[in-house]
């Protein structure tokens, strides 16, 4: 720590006076271009989320530190205690937090709205500011209109992209002849083939309050679907209703018993028990499907994009990303560990480990290629995906009451009650939500 | 008497002006007084918390009832001398001792309806398998069966010490007259046992009121909302949509019921001293 101080006093002496002393020295000429060591000495306080990719992440952060010769400290909580510890850090103003990583799919308009996200447009453009390599443009479409808000403003530098993909045991479809899904109207008559109780259901879906909002939009997209409509809400729709009842059908008739409160555990552990011919859902999840401690059917699954239907080919995605705090006295040093953690080396590091990243070029990096983690069918599925990715949930403040409004409307539904009956309600709900949250 | 005004005191007041007033804890705006707006909401306007006010009494009552009737099924049979009833006792104690978020959990793997072990159990006795609380119509009893199995005890330990200070004459009197043992149960030991259960209710109807921790781990207040809970729903109020004051408004409406409960039961309790 030391001897840190002291280097970074020489150093700011030799620049001072104009010394030149060699080629790995800065000269005043070279002080505009773009360099790690630039807040050499600082320290930094991060708030980290329990997440795969800052499982990885962390364990690289001394490189960072080497790097930039800053001294990074951070704190890691459950996805629930880091929004709340967040909340209350930034409602009292502490000025305590640098940067830190944020699910995007719940926080973005919230956060947004509370001017939590130091915008990073300005950070983004400048040239001492962001390395040359970082190339913002790499970043998938989806990826980048998830980091994006309204009004413009970037709130955060996209790290792990989640998308929704089909899961299918590849024994059970040869056994019957047939292929993954091509669009919705194939989904029934496939699963109704491969359903055989008790030993093989047919398919299974989140169907936990809350945690299913996150799947539904995998048939409602296709479906053709939509939340608002010209900041209305519109739940009640044909193509709601329609999305709606096959989610829910699908789900009473083909699915497992008990399923109407099976979140992504439960589902997964009935798949890895080999009970289930077809799951739909994140596709970051099949890395324990190819873990033989935990998994009954390694090597038997295949993965494939989803469906496409009479609305069009999507794939829900959800994405996390590194934020810089708008309350931090340092900002261009925070965001230079934001932009070190989704730099391209950082990414392909990551996607090695079989996490998912909004990247283009690191699906594609020599790498990836040479030490594949996954079977070649979950890199195809999950690229594609991120091609056809559509932000999963509403961007509105009240993401968390909107999946608990829909989450028991899809409950009811797998319980026997009318699809339209029940959107009816949500209607009601969700739009009595959205007059009390947003505008 | 300063550190009980800081931490017990304070919280309460705080809360009840919280629930005067519009606030959710991640915006910009400032808190906002509304009056007792948000009383006049949970009250009229609200069907998600008028439900969940029955299905917090509903429970209690189903809960309570089996365990004071097992209860002092229990107590009465260690009330009894025969070999082994110290082990046995110290045995059926055990549950009372474990923590709820832990027993939740278990009890989540056991009621899984096809990898679970009580659907076994209800198999091999020849019974179709049951959902437990992966339906919304036997989710609540699911859960109440929980609270059974761990807070029996608790009402067995109540009625045993009350069982230990019956007096003995009674017993002699109406074994004179030929009384049976359901006779002397039924007009001897209930009426003198009847102040010690009381209070025995009482205190598993205010814990169960305010039950938290195994509705939340194993079911979030679903299927469907069919297991919310006046403190679930305020919990999600709160935490979860980061609506303070509205939060604030319910947790004092469940003190209230709390409260009203209590006072009801003790008025029982008062009206059979003697």
């Amino acid at each position: 720590m030391n001897a840190r101080r002291l280097s970074r006093r020489t150093f700011l002496q030799a620049v001072a006076a104009g010394v030149a002393a060699g080629p790995f020295v800065w000269t005043p000429a070279r002080a505009q271009g773009f360099t790690w060591k630039r807040f050499q000495g600082k320290e930094l306080f991060l708030l980290l989320t329990k997440h795969p990719f800052v499982e990885v992440l962390e364990k690289h952060i001394p490189e960072f530190e080497s790097l930039s010769g800053m001294k990074v400290k951070w704190e890691t909580l459950p996805e629930i205690q880091a929004r709340q510890k967040m909340t209350v850090e930034m409602t009292a103003n502490s000025g305590g937090i640098d940067a830190f990583f944020t699910s995007l799919h719940v926080e973005k308009k919230r956060f947004w709205k509370a001017g939590w996200y130091h915008p990073l447009n300005k950070f983004l453009a400048d040239a001492s500011l962001t390395s040359p390599e970082f190339d913002w443009n790499d970043f998938t479409p989806g990826a980048r209109a998830g980091v994006t808000q309204p009004d413009g403003s970037i709130s955060a530098l996209a790290a792990f992209v989640d998308a929704n993909v089909v899961f299918y045991r590849k024994d059970l479809f040869a056994a019957k002849g047939v292929t993954p899904p091509k669009t919705l109207a194939d989904l029934e008559p496939l699963v109704q083939k491969l359903h055989a109780p008790p030993g093989t259901y047919g398919i299974v879906l989140r169907g936990l309050k809350n945690a299913n909002a996150t799947q539904y939009p995998s048939i409602l997209f296709p479906m053709g679907g939509t939340y608002l409509k010209d900041g209305k809400a519109v739940l009640d729709s044909k193509e709601q209703v329609a999305a709606l009842d096959l989610y829910t059908r699908l789900l009473r008739q083909y699915g497992p018993p008990g399923v109407v409160n099976f979140n992504w555990y439960e589902c997964s552990a009935s798949f890895m028990q080999g009970q289930v011919a077809m799951y739909m859902d994140g596709v970051n999840f099949a890395s324990q499907f190819e873990d033989a401690a935990k998994s009954k059917v390694v090597g038997k699954v295949g993965y494939a994009v989803l469906p496409s239907g009479p609305g069009g080919h999507f794939s829900p995605i959800y994405i996390t990303g590194m934020a810089v705090s708008s309350q931090s006295g340092n900002k261009d040093a925070a965001y230079l560990f934001a932009q070190w953690a989704t730099n391209k080396a950082s990414m392909v590091r990551e996607l090695m480990a079989g996490v998912g990243v909004g990247r283009s070029s690191t699906w594609d990096s020599a790498e990836v290629k040479a030490k594949p983690k996954m079977p070649a069918d979950w890199y195809q599925a999950y690229q594609a995906s991120l091609k056809i990715g559509r932000q999963g949930l509403p961007e509105i403040v009240g993401v968390t009451e909107y999946r608990d409004i829909i989450g028991v409307a899809i409950q009811k539904g797998i319980e026997g009650a009318p699809a339209a009956q029940v959107l009816a309600q949500a209607q009601k709900d969700f739009q009595d939500l959205l007059n009390r949250t947003e505008g | 008497m300063l550190l009980v005004a800081v931490i017990i005191v304070y919280p309460i007041v705080y809360t009840g002006w919280m629930s005067l007033q519009e606030w959710f804890a991640s915006s910009l705006t400032r808190p906002r007084f509304i009056g007792l707006a948000n009383y006049g909401k949970i009250v009229f306007g609200d069907p998600r918390f008028r439900k969940a006010v029955v299905r917090t009494l509903y429970f209690t009552l189903v809960a309570v009832a089996a365990e004071t009737l097992l209860g002092v099924a229990m107590a009465l049979l260690f009330n009894r001398e025969f070999w082994g009833r110290g082990l046995l006792r110290t045995l059926a104690i055990l549950p009372m001792v474990a923590t709820p978020t832990a027993i939740a959990l278990v009890f989540v793997m056991m009621y899984h309806p096809t990898l679970g072990v009580a659907n076994y159990l209800v198999t091999s006795v020849g019974l179709s398998p049951w959902r437990w609380t992966y339906s919304s119509s036997t989710a609540l009893y699911a859960l109440a069966l929980v609270d059974v199995w761990q807070w029996t005890p608790l009402i067995m330990l109540i009625a045993l010490a009350g069982l230990a200070s019956l007096p003995r004459e009674p017993y002699e009197a109406a074994h004179l007259d030929g009384a049976s043992t359901w006779q002397a149960f039924w007009h001897i030991t209930l009426p003198l046992l009847r102040p010690t259960l009381v209070v025995a209710i009482l205190f598993r109807a205010i814990d169960a009121l305010k039950t938290f921790d195994i509705i939340f781990v194993m079911t979030q207040g679903g299927p469907a909302n069919a297991s919310e809970t006046i403190n679930l729903l305020l919990f999600n109020q709160a935490f979860s949509y980061f609506n303070m004051g509205y939060a604030a408004s319910m947790a004092v409406a469940l003190f209230a019921v709390v409260m009203g409960s209590s006072l009801l039961l003790i008025k029982v309790r008062r009206s059979t001293a003697w």
